[in-house]
């Protein structure tokens, strides 16, 4: 009736490439080669992948998971510190919402196009200050730094995004148990800890499951801030899907079976999404 | 310290958060409009701030390249994209908040889960498949390819807004004879008006900054503006000012747009999960 139309689409459009995706990883197809020239080879891709004959296959997994945690939880951290400063009545509040809402909205490869403006070790705006205040300029983008760097972005761009969903849910808590926990002579710490966080807890959860399954799939910004290099320092696995399917070697089988375990990844992630939402926890 | 004075440092000091964190947050963006209007001879020197802007670099990005053919077919499918997902989705939307059968929260969430799928693998098939028919570099396999997230969006964004119009209009309309079509055209759409202007807006700008589909689907013809950054990545002694240049033109759209949906930001970002 009303949704077949829709879902007959989504189907045709997710579902069918899906299976294609599975099928191509098992085949030797390779770009440029003649579709109808290709042959099945059974699971021999994964097998080549998860037995570390790819070497440079967990090292990207590393990467990505390392990337993941260390983005999610930073930007949960200050992501409730700034819901909180957000949280008290103060002037300019809506234009200090503005300037929270460009990180998220800005066009992703025009974020990692502006970083690495200012990342430049020669010319870049931010070793001109840290040369003025401390008198060393910097490799942002060197073998060492290039993956904080990166990092760095992620922060900058989806800490509002935490921000924001914290602080709706900050706006939502009634006042009643805060000040019945005072005359319980509770002091902030405690209020904060045994109040706040409870009711908050679907929120962030919410949060926290948005930006892991974003940071596993990012893709456009590392591609344009250092395409995952130098050498591999920030080769995350989409970035990894795409040298090995496009770039150099055009091995598209190969890079299928990868993009499928990145799948796998994320859909299993995306299953505590799924269930989170479907308890109810998150209408605010 | 007593505890007035106290109370002043705190807001002090929380004011002071703020500026810092909204500053390092415009950072960015204002830089990049600084390069941009640098005249040629600055560009590479960070210590100049004051200068007279020039607006050279502009106007070498739409002669010498051709910006304005990207930003065409940008604006065809984002508008292609936007208008099917929107109607299929709203459609779809009335389904799910007003009919309830079996299985419909299964299907419901199925659709959820496909905003997660990672580009990288979707784009896979869609290239082969689209070489196969011949359409790649076309505005068609761009615009369906932005519909694998625009419709779920869409439904999930006008779920909520359909449901939060009470039932009892419907029902109204209803037993005056009108049917079901008639009820969803004249009576649910009008009055979800400003969610479906947000939802549309949300999907232009989605679209509008998708990149990793843009990059492998399209070659020249229907290159879109998000990937014009690749012509300066492999150049060598790029070209900042008009780097910039393209990032503002890129950009400023959708920031616009953004300040447009301020007021359903957070719902639009979490697939209408938050409704604030």
């Amino acid at each position: 009736m009303y949704i077949l139309p829709a879902v007959t689409i989504l189907v045709l459009l997710t579902l069918v490439p899906s299976v294609f995706l599975y099928y191509v990883s098992i085949t030797d197809y390779e770009l440029g080669q003649l579709w109808s020239t290709h042959k099945l080879i059974g699971f021999r891709n994964y097998h080549r992948l998860l037995s570390g004959r790819d070497f440079e296959f967990w090292p990207s997994v590393r990467i990505s998971i390392t990337f993941m945690l260390l983005a999610t939880s930073i930007e949960t951290v200050l992501g409730f510190a700034i819901a909180l400063l957000l949280n008290q009545e103060f002037r300019f509040k809506s234009l200090v919402f503005g300037c929270l809402l460009m990180p998220i909205t800005i066009t992703p490869s025009i974020v990692g196009q502006m970083w690495k403006l200012m990342y430049n070790a020669e010319y870049g705006v931010l070793n001109y200050f840290t040369e003025r205040l401390l008198g060393v300029k910097v490799a942002w983008l060197g073998p060492e730094l290039a993956f904080l760097s990166t990092l760095m972005v992620d922060v900058w761009q989806w800490t509002p995004f935490v921000a924001l969903i914290i602080y709706a849910g900050l706006r939502s808590i009634p006042s009643e148990p805060f000040e019945a926990a005072l005359v319980d002579g509770a002091n902030t710490v405690q209020s904060f800890w045994y109040i706040t966080l409870p009711l908050i807890r679907p929120l962030l959860m919410l949060a926290v499951i948005f930006r892991s399954m974003d940071s596993l799939k990012l893709f456009d910004v590392p591609f344009v801030l250092t395409q995952g290099g130098p050498g591999s320092a920030t080769e995350l696995l989409s970035l990894h899907v795409y040298r090995l399917g496009f770039a150099q070697t055009g091995w598209v089988a190969r890079a299928a079976a990868t993009a499928v375990l990145l799948l796998v990844m994320i859909i299993s992630l995306s299953r505590l999404l799924v269930r989170h939402i479907r308890e109810g926890g998150s209408t605010v | 310290m007593n505890s007035r004075s106290w109370t002043k440092v705190k807001r002090f000091l929380s004011a002071l958060a703020l500026v810092a964190v909204s500053v390092i947050a415009v950072f960015p963006f204002v830089y990049m409009v600084i390069v941009s209007l640098k005249p040629r001879v600055l560009t590479y020197d960070p210590s100049v701030w004051v200068f007279s802007p020039t607006f050279e670099n502009y106007i070498a990005i739409f002669r010498q390249r051709n910006l304005l053919h990207f930003a065409r077919n940008s604006f065809i499918v984002v508008l292609g994209t936007t208008l099917l997902s929107l109607a299929l989705g709203s459609l779809a939307a009335y389904g799910f908040a007003r009919f309830s059968f079996k299985k419909s929260e299964s299907l419901a969430f199925w659709i959820l889960s496909l905003r997660m799928l990672p580009p990288m693998a979707t784009v896979i098939p869609f290239f082969i498949v689209a070489r196969l028919l011949g359409i790649l570099d076309t505005h068609i396999v761009l615009i369906l390819a932005y519909m694998t997230f625009n419709i779920p969006f869409s439904i999930w964004m006008m779920r909520g807004f359909f449901e939060e119009i009470p039932r009892e209009i419907e029902e109204a309309a209803l037993v005056d004879g009108c049917s079901h079509w008639q009820v969803f055209l004249r009576i649910l759409l009008p009055l979800s008006a400003p969610g479906l202007t947000a939802t549309a807006i949300f999907c232009v700008i989605q679209s509008w900054n998708e990149f990793a589909f843009a990059l492998f689907l399209t070659g020249v013809n229907a290159r879109t503006l998000p990937t014009t950054v690749t012509f300066f990545l492999s150049v060598t002694g790029v070209i900042w000012g008009e780097m910039a240049a393209v990032g503002v033109v890129t950009a400023l759209p959708v920031i616009i747009f953004a300040m447009l949906v301020q007021k359903h930001m957070i719902r639009g970002l979490t697939f209408g999960a938050v409704k604030q």
